[in-house]
């Protein structure tokens, strides 16, 4: 063999062995042996019905920073960790990846999660990062009841009992609980207008509307329905109209704007809720189950704030409702609830801040 | 004005050219390098992103190899490609058992007959049209484009096992095919410098192979060469020939299309079926039709079958039929002085520029818009994040996309300009009264001019 010939098979044994043994030995072998002593986690990032993220859990240890790189492999994620770490790192473009180094001051439990709606499967999309105590590693802090899931339970509400709209015409001014008489509730649930939290602000300000002390108490709004409220206005103004009252009771349940609960109803609820509340997502078609109307005002009157509460952390039952227990504080979910009303409430807000 | 007047023979002007492209190392080194690309490209085919704009493998072959084969290579080189092609190497390597050197008396094959039936274009042609049918999954999808191209070099190394010579190229592989009949178009040509030389001699080297090269692996006798189309330019003749008696000539674009004698019915369905495939592309890719992009993307399989069976019905009877009817005017303008069936197949020649021209304008369309992809697959190829030259997050940035309507107007009229004037040499080659020519151009120009203003409407309108 002359030593051109020698040189072109070597060249070739390069080409077919050494380049793919080199750079597959690289990514899938040496690359994560390096990664792991620069305590980086390499996490690839697929729609869910191709697997979701590649780690689905990451062990870390109080105190210790470790590094999570999310790499995109498909279509567009966003990658956010909570409860309460406050991390969004945005959309991750296919191809590209975002980096994030965090150091735990405690153990607990964490969720990485996808928050571009980037498949039917989107809320599947999560993984968990569970952190210990060096000093005990075996022990692993249970999880933390909610108190007001547990008092919802406590007091019998069936938190995923299904309102039925026939039945709310009918009479049930409540779809949790307390009943009220067909003729009673029929002219309670019908609005000839939206229920403005705007015109029931300047109602309250001229004094038009007497409003009982214990409707005005945070407790009391989160844990009766509007329709409630809406009764015992009418029982303290029985001169005033109903749509009037109905202002009024708006104005209770509406907070001021927050940006921040919009950004994480639009990340997290606008695919299917829609963005102004009107199940007109485009995951709205996907569903097994019809979504929830929050701009519908008969609907919202039944519903109590700890109910949505509640249904937001643990998730609807029998139906593609996720649960978000795992990804927001119980403060992030109240600020959310809170959003929900300004739907139904402050819809020309919504509307003119578009 | 004879032949030799209108040839400029490179390797009389460019002696070095002859002495580079007679060393044997000239061919397998590019072939190396286009094998480690074919690599890389199967691996992030294999194992990279699937998304096709963040994967080495879909941007440099679909985009900066299309682009570089169908706007330069094939216009300008002819087959040149064909000569640093990687897919038939591995085969062709394993019948020499030689990268480089002359070793082998004989190819180590099975020695087998390629049927005689095959011995044409057909199989290409419907091989072209099956890749043609699942472009757009094979186009998009990572891993079923690297799957196809393992799967034509997987090919080329069987059929080298049982076939001498590169079987594989010559009658099977879909895109040798159309080169070879656009390469007719190209200004480069291999030649004899004197016919009479080859007919004299009596040992054909470039048939047989000596010890300075093969036999013609494209199975071809230069002294019979009237065509590009067969020619796969591998300069193995260039090394053979002991009278020193081939040539690399630059010689008017088009030539081989008055090469009368060697049309045939297979190449005009050639012909047929690019025209058809660049028109379809036109509307399915480029098209405000969406619906249709949906169906040839298999978003159900009814919507798909029906895509398949409308592209098939184009691509073997709309198309060939409408061209049936401006043959059968032509001759009945030429009052029945040709045969039917040779006007058919000889006018289907006037489409070899004109598609050649389409193709052109419609590869002018994305890869312009597109080709600022390859900046970042080329640090990135992968899609795994990596960065390594730095070009990973450069923005898709459109080359000059205020100029593309006007490349492509300008390619389509000179494409309709050539095709006429192919029409017009072809016409006179059967009628020798200028007026009768004259009429018989008339119902093929206007077709041709139909289907211009169809392709303009599409990229402009």
């Amino acid at each position: 063999m002359t030593r051109v010939e020698g040189l072109a098979r070597f060249a070739l044994l390069l080409i077919v062995c050494a380049l793919p043994a080199g750079l597959l030995g690289y990514q899938y072998g040496l690359r994560p042996v390096l990664d792991r002593g620069a305590g980086i986690v390499e996490i690839r990032a697929y729609a869910p019905e191709s697997g979701g993220f590649s780690v689905k859990s990451v062990n870390a240890v109080v105190g210790q920073p470790v590094t999570l790189r999310f790499t995109s492999m498909d279509v567009v994620h966003g990658i956010a960790i909570g409860p309460g770490l406050g991390i969004d790192l945005g959309p991750v473009d296919p191809g590209k990846h975002r980096e994030v180094t965090l150091t735990f001051d405690q153990p607990g439990t964490y969720t990485y999660y996808c928050t571009t709606w980037c498949s039917a499967d989107h809320w599947r999309m999560r993984g968990v990062i569970e952190v210990r105590d060096p000093a005990n590693p075996d022990v692993f802090p249970p999880a933390q009841i909610d108190p007001v899931i547990e008092r919802l339970i406590a007091e019998g509400i069936d938190i995923d009992a299904r309102v039925d709209m026939n039945a709310l015409a009918a009479g049930a001014k409540s779809a949790h609980g307390s009943g009220h008489s067909p003729a009673e509730v029929t002219s309670a649930l019908e609005f000839s207008r939206q229920p403005s939290a705007a015109r029931g602000e300047a109602l309250v300000a001229e004094a038009s509307v007497v409003i009982p002390d214990d409707l005005r108490t945070l407790d009391w709004q989160r844990t009766h329905t509007p329709g409630e409220a809406l009764d015992a206005l009418h029982t303290a103004n029985p001169a005033q109209g109903h749509d009037v009252l109905a202002d009024a009771v708006a104005y209770l349940w509406t907070r001021p704007a927050d940006d921040v609960a919009r950004a994480v109803y639009n990340a997290n609820c606008a695919a299917c809720h829609g963005e102004f509340g009107s199940a007109d997502g485009p995951a709205s078609l996907q569903t097994a189950s019809d979504v929830v109307l929050f701009s519908d005002p008969a609907y919202m009157f039944t519903m109590r704030g700890d109910v949505l509460y509640a249904k937001i952390r643990r998730g609807g039952m029998g139906t593609d409702m996720p649960n978000f227990g795992t990804l927001f504080t119980p403060d992030e979910t109240w600020a959310l609830v809170d959003y929900l009303w300004s739907l139904t409430f402050a819809r020309d807000r919504h509307v003119n801040d578009r | 004005m004879n032949r030799a007047d209108r040839t400029l023979n490179l390797f009389r002007k460019l002696p070095l050219l002859e002495r580079v492209l007679k060393t044997r190392i000239f061919q397998p080194v590019l072939l190396l390098i286009t094998l480690a690309v074919f690599t890389l490209v199967i691996l992030t085919g294999l194992f990279g992103t699937p998304v096709g704009s963040r994967n080495f493998g879909i941007i440099f072959v679909w985009i900066v190899w299309w682009g570089l084969l169908i706007i330069l290579l094939v216009p300008f080189l002819g087959r040149f490609w064909c000569a640093v092609c990687p897919i038939p190497a591995p085969g062709e390597w394993l019948q020499r058992r030689s990268i480089i050197t002359k070793r082998l008396p004989k190819l180590r094959t099975l020695n087998k007959r390629w049927p005689r039936r095959l011995k044409n274009m057909w199989l290409q042609n419907f091989g072209f049209l099956g890749v043609a049918l699942f472009s757009t999954i094979i186009l998009t999808r990572p891993t079923v484009s690297a799957l196809v191209l393992l799967g034509f070099i997987v090919l080329g190394v069987v059929l080298s096992v049982f076939y001498r010579n590169r079987v594989f190229c010559r009658y099977v592989c879909p895109v040798g095919g159309f080169i070879g009949l656009y390469s007719m178009v190209s200004p480069l040509e291999l030649r004899v410098r004197d016919p009479q030389v080859c007919r004299d001699h009596t040992t054909k080297d470039c048939v047989t192979g000596n010890a300075n090269g093969y036999g013609c692996p494209w199975m071809v006798f230069p002294g019979d060469l009237q065509r590009n189309t067969y020619c796969g330019l591998c300069m193995e003749c260039v090394k053979t020939c002991p009278k020193n008696n081939i040539a690399l000539n630059l010689r008017p674009p088009g030539t081989d299309l008055w090469a009368a004698e060697e049309r045939r019915i297979d190449e005009a369905y050639k012909s047929f079926i690019m025209l058809t495939c660049a028109l379809v592309y036109s509307v399915v890719l480029l098209g405000p039709w969406g619906w249709l992009k949906g169906w040839a993307n298999m978003e159900s399989l009814l919507h798909w079958l029906m895509y398949a069976g409308g592209f098939l019905a184009a691509n073997l009877l709309l198309v060939p039929g409408i061209f049936a009817l401006t043959g059968a005017a032509s001759w009945l303008l030429a009052r029945r002085a040709v045969p039917l069936r040779r006007l058919f197949i000889d006018f289907s020649y006037t489409l070899v520029p004109m598609g050649l021209a389409a193709w052109v304008a419609f590869s002018l369309g994305f890869v312009l818009i597109n080709g600022s992809y390859a900046l970042q697959v080329l640090s990135d190829p992968f899609g795994w994040g990596w960065n390594l030259f730095g070009s990973a997050d450069a923005l898709w940035t459109p080359a000059a996309p205020q100029i593309i309507g006007f490349l492509q107007t300008g390619v389509l009229i000179a494409g309709l300009m050539f095709s006429v004037r192919t029409a017009h040499k072809i016409a006179r080659q059967h009628v020798r009264d200028p007026r009768v020519a004259f009429r018989m151009l008339l119902p093929i120009s206007g077709t041709l001019t139909a289907v211009t203003l169809a392709f303009l409407w599409l990229y402009l309108g």
